[in-house]
């Protein structure tokens, strides 16, 4: 039985996080630019699981049991602040910040 | 069991701070509003923190839990320089509290939090727990900026805060991976080890491609040019006492951080070796942005008609500055450094925390005109805080400087110094412009004196004091950190 | 132990075999609604009226525009949600190594879920978990 190499799961890795850092350029929602950054996170993750059974080692493991746990709160943090905005403004187009530009 | 290196005093200030910030959040869940009670504990905490801290001064270069928390004289420094900063932002928020009617026991407790993270952050000698510190301060954060909720500007800092933060981290992140496939390892003693050898072609790449993602990450957190867009908007946006608290103790941090990982786990050695490799291209990297901050930040700071923007674009440019500090490799000139910034920046900011009044309404540099003889208890102060920061002689700005472009100059980077000299030339312009409005021009109508509070008086002779001491007679703090500098060198052979 | 040998044996042939207690599984998992469901029919009044057989939708009629705005207090309550299920992830690797950190374990769990029940207790008296 052939096993996958190592470089591919890299490769998906980095091409996740290339999707994600270019929803956060391209897209001007905010909920949606926070999904390109969960998704920049999740690339980080699996490139830290894929070493970690590469290495048959345990530290990648537990970097990502830590970065689901903030990228919770982060998450829970920024849709508080969106809902707040969103309270303020009926939209959630960053463009339409008046008073400072992103 | 012993394994674990379980050292319960090696994090002694952390779990003080913890703890404080759990009972203070507690009280304001069963009795809300009491602004004195929750801000004295909050204060008490932070000082016990402080004797923690300093209790470790004499443990000398140690690790605790599985070698990932250090016990050094760097770390003791930045603690303290981290707690002075978190306590003079409760007294200048003392009295924004009672203005914006905002409930105090959880602002109290996010700014202990954020603490937390921060002494973690300086604490950190294993990359996961330098992830974790820096993403406990930024939560924290988020909120605080956003804490005026009725007021869009805030709420629109906090977003935007967030959304840089949040995708600057992510950045961190995959630095950190990418950097444990380089080396098989999270901790920065063992990576030091590893990469003082050489290393495979494939683990070259990693190693360089992740040191890469790593000082995106923290030139966004020390906001260095180009990665500062989010700095004036969020600094503008975000109500005064929290900028203040934004632009010091976090920033402190991020740089202890910065030190930690580039200037002594990746150091240039000068032999054949993966760290020699990677050091080059930092070197040149970080120098770029130095040099970048320091002139962006100082030319657009002469642009700016509101004081908080002026004072954003300034600390973009004292981040330029101390980034030739870690450039040098001399950790003890940065915590100066960072010590005297946060003093007299501090000092600045609760100066205009005070005149922008409810709402942060009076935040234009022209509407500063006449308070010089009106109000001499706040246009004096101020003044010398400013000059302070442009680095006149006498004041602490000047030695803070003079120390780091010294050590610069010494460890080789003599076009840097030369550059950094230049531009803080150009700073005194707008520092002293501020000055001159204050003391030379007459107001359009007449402003009413603003009332003192007794926490406010407290937070500026702190202040004064420190700037005067650390100007004047700053040899003690050198030896304190002369010594401890000798100490960490030993410890590292 | 005479009955386990010749069991491994067998188990070790093939690893497909290993899937085996996933077979009996899926089939009690199949059995046991037919046969709770197939009792409680027999059992059970039959009073059919409208609102019982529609759709079980927490109490919401189900049949409406999905681009309703929704009360702010889902999502306070969603975010909450999110945070205490994901803090939980730290009770796998505890529970894998249990009994190597025996005491000392038992006592830093306490007090991370110590931290956690503050937390909620602080939700709580703030009114998060309020609905009005």
């Amino acid at each position: 039985m052939t096993t996958i190499p190592i470089s591919w799961y890299l490769a998906v890795a980095a091409v996740l996080f290339t999707i994600g850092a270019v929803t956060v350029f391209v897209k001007r929602n905010a909920l949606v630019m926070l999904l390109g950054i969960e998704l920049m996170l999740n690339a980080a993750n699996l490139t830290a699981v894929t070493f970690s059974s590469y290495f048959r080692e345990l530290a990648g493991q537990i970097l990502v049991f830590f970065v689901m746990v903030v990228a919770a709160a982060e998450a829970a943090v920024g849709l508080a602040i969106i809902v707040l905005l969103f309270r303020h403004r009926e939209t959630l187009n960053v463009d339409e910040a008046q008073l400072l530009k992103l | 069991m012993e394994s674990l290196g379980i050292n319960y005093r090696a994090i002694g200030p952390e779990l003080v701070l913890t703890v404080t910030g759990v009972l203070v959040m507690l009280l304001e869940a069963f009795s809300p509003g009491k602004k004195v009670r929750d801000g004295i504990l909050a204060a008490a905490g932070i000082v016990l923190a402080g004797v923690a801290a300093l209790a470790l001064w004499e443990e000398g270069p140690v690790t605790a839990f599985s070698r990932m928390v250090i016990v050094d004289g760097f770390r003791v420094f930045f603690t303290l320089v981290i707690l002075l900063g978190t306590l003079l932002t409760i007294f200048v928020s003392w009295g924004f509290l009672d203005e914006e009617r905002i409930p105090p026991g959880e602002y109290f407790a996010l700014l202990l939090f954020g603490a937390v993270g921060m002494t973690l952050l300086v604490a950190g000698n294993d990359l996961m727990i330098l992830f974790l510190a820096l993403e406990t301060i930024t939560i924290a954060t988020y909120v605080l900026a956003g804490y005026r909720r009725e007021d869009l500007r805030s709420t629109e800092s906090a977003l935007k805060y967030f959304l840089l933060g949040a995708f600057s981290s992510a950045f961190l992140l995959y630095g950190i991976a990418l950097l444990y496939g380089a080396t098989r390892t999270t901790n920065l003693a063992e990576m030091a080890r590893v990469v003082s050898g050489p290393l495979g072609q494939a683990e070259i790449v990693l190693l360089m491609a992740g040191a890469a993602m790593l000082l995106i990450g923290f030139g966004f957190k020390v906001t260095t040019v180009p990665f500062h867009v989010w700095t004036p908007d969020v600094y503008e946006g975000a109500p005064t006492p929290v900028t203040a608290f934004l632009s010091t103790a976090p920033k402190a941090a991020g740089f202890a951080a910065f030190l930690r990982v580039f200037s002594l786990t990746f150091p240039p050695l000068g032999i054949e070796s993966a760290a020699d490799q990677l050091a080059s291209h930092w070197v040149a990297a970080v120098t770029a942005m130095s040099i970048l901050s320091m002139t962006f930040g100082n030319f657009i700071a002469i642009a700016q008609t509101n004081i908080k923007r002026m004072l954003a674009y300034s600390s973009i440019a004292h981040a330029g500055y101390v980034l030739i500090g870690v450039l040098a490799r001399d950790w003890a000139a940065v915590a100066f450094y960072m010590l005297v910034y946060t003093i007299m920046n501090l000092g600045c900011f609760a100066i205009v925390a005070l005149w922008a009044r409810r709402g942060d309404e009076r935040v234009l540099i022209a509407e500063y005109a006449g308070l010089g003889f009106r109000q001499p208890l706040l246009s004096f102060p101020l003044a010398i805080f400013l000059v302070s920061l442009a680095g006149f002689p006498g004041t602490a700005g000047f030695v803070a400087k003079f120390w780091l472009f010294k050590s610069a100059w010494g460890a080789g980077f003599p076009e840097l110094v030369i550059i950094g000299v230049l531009m803080t030339v150009v700073s005194v312009y707008y520092y002293l412009y501020v000055v001159i409005v204050m003391f030379f021009r007459e107001p359009k109508e007449e402003v009413p004196r603003v009332p003192l509070s007794r926490a406010f008086v407290a937070a500026m002779v702190v202040a004064l004091v420190g700037v005067f001491y650390l100007g004047l007679l700053p040899t003690r703090v050198f030896a304190v950190l002369n010594t401890a500098q000798n100490l960490l060198a030993i410890g590292q052979r | 132990m005479l009955m386990k040998a010749p069991m491994m044996l067998f188990l070790q042939t093939d690893p497909i075999y290993g899937y085996l207690p996933i077979v009996v599984l899926l089939f009690l998992a199949a059995l046991f609604p037919a046969l709770v469901l197939g009792i409680g029919r027999l059992l059970r009044p039959m009073k059919p009226e409208a609102p019982k057989l529609s759709p079980y939708e927490c109490g919401v009629d189900p049949i409406l525009d999905a681009r309703e705005r929704f009360s702010v207090r889902y999502y306070i309550i969603a975010m909450l949600f999110l945070i205490f299920d994901v803090e939980t992830v730290f009770l796998f690797p505890w529970a894998v190594i249990y009994d190597k950190l025996a005491l000392f374990g038992l006592i830093e769990m306490a007090i991370f879920l110590g931290l956690l029940i503050v937390g909620y207790y602080y939700a709580w008296r703030k009114g998060a978990l309020e609905w009005t």
